[in-house]
């Protein structure tokens, strides 16, 4: 970003290289639509580009990213809410087969985390994501799906550890009262 | 600690957030409670769950992204390798260039008179019989002097066998020859 800022073009097309899936995944989860999260990432590198000028690395540059990404994303998201539109959960593209290939944990399984996330149960896992209250599915997403800390996942929300702790928390609660039974061992 | 008190720290625990202390707190209630050990359990399939919402990146994702940023001026140019002025001149000059080299490359020998056959530094080595054969070829080498009517009358043809023809005129061409 700082050789971006001095003029190099190079340094903007790698730092896109390295980014833009990570851009793209995050606006999708947010949105929930392909069209929305393809508009809201190229908003966010639009953004990053402009803020080249004065960005400071006063933190990790994937945690002011993410603060740019998550700004565009709840920009987009009021945009939309304001023009009476729901947000749609949409099924990933075409060519996926829905079927992902990690195994249904048993009564006894102490990997939970690999399940059969068959094309109905991603689907209705997508809508359950949707619906979450938007600072508690972006601190869920953040953690969860990009992989940041409780810390970083504050500094991106501007909010306390404790608060990210509890963001999360509430998501799980929400999601699991309507998937609880999907998710059965 | 009840369940109630203790789902937020084992969320926690699943994300690898809570402290020792919290952590050892949560073993020794799972031990003892099958409820919250699914909770804890379905609490790490929600996690799975999240990174099966990947999306895709769209087709031309790149270009648009690009070509938006270099409409607003936010993105530096490239490097060129040559000045404008120049850069617009390359394309005529290469082209030049091109044509040059393959003309040079695939043109034909020039056809002229062919020069005349030099017998010389070899000549003391010529018998009298090579000598008149070399003069003969040279003659034939010149089609205006098969047309001369005063040197084919002077000719002799070779019949198959080996006889001798009286002469004639050369009218056919080479392939009586």
């Amino acid at each position: 970003m700082l050789l971006f800022r001095e003029g190099s073009r190079d340094a903007f097309e790698e730092l896109f290289s390295r980014h833009h899936r990570a851009v793209v995944r995050f606006a999708w989860r947010m949105t929930g639509d392909p069209s929305a999260a393809e508009e809201a990432a190229q908003e966010i590198f639009l953004r990053i580009a402009r803020a080249a000028p004065t960005y400071r690395p006063t933190a990790k540059f994937t945690t002011w990213m993410y603060t740019v990404a998550r700004r565009a994303t709840l920009n987009y998201l009021r945009d939309t809410k304001e023009d009476g539109d729901k947000v749609p959960i949409l099924s990933e593209g075409e060519g996926e087969d829905g079927v992902y290939p990690v195994q249904l944990p048993g009564p006894d399984d102490r990997n939970p985390e690999q399940v059969v996330w068959e094309a109905q149960l991603t689907e209705r896992f997508r809508t359950a994501l949707g619906e979450l209250p938007e600072g508690h599915r972006a601190a869920f997403v953040l953690n969860r799906g990009d992989g940041l800390s409780y810390e970083e996942v504050a500094k991106v929300l501007g909010v306390t550890v404790q608060a990210v702790k509890t963001r999360i928390f509430r998501a799980r609660e929400m999601l699991l009262s309507r998937l609880s039974k999907d998710l059965s061992a | 600690m009840n369940c109630r008190d203790i789902r937020e720290t084992i969320s926690a625990c699943v994300d690898g957030e809570a402290s020792p202390g919290e952590a050892a707190s949560v073993r020794d209630h799972l031990a003892s409670c099958e409820r919250c050990r699914t909770l804890e359990r379905q609490m790490r399939a929600l996690g799975a769950g999240v990174r099966q919402v990947r999306g895709r990146v769209p087709d031309r994702f790149r270009e648009e992204v690009f070509a938006r940023l270099e409409s607003e001026g936010a993105l530096p140019k490239r490097r060129k390798l040559f000045p404008t002025a120049w850069r617009w001149a390359a394309v005529p000059l290469a082209a030049a260039a091109g044509l040059g080299l393959f003309l040079l490359t695939s043109r034909e020998p020039v056809r002229g008179p062919a020069p005349p056959m030099s017998v010389q530094g070899s000549a003391a080595a010529l018998s009298p019989e090579d000598r008149e054969m070399l003069a003969l070829l040279d003659i034939l080498e010149d089609p205006a002097d098969l047309d001369a009517n005063d040197d084919a009358e002077g000719m002799e043809l070779l019949l198959p066998g080996g006889s001798v023809d009286a002469p004639t005129p050369l009218g056919g061409g080479r392939s009586g020859v």
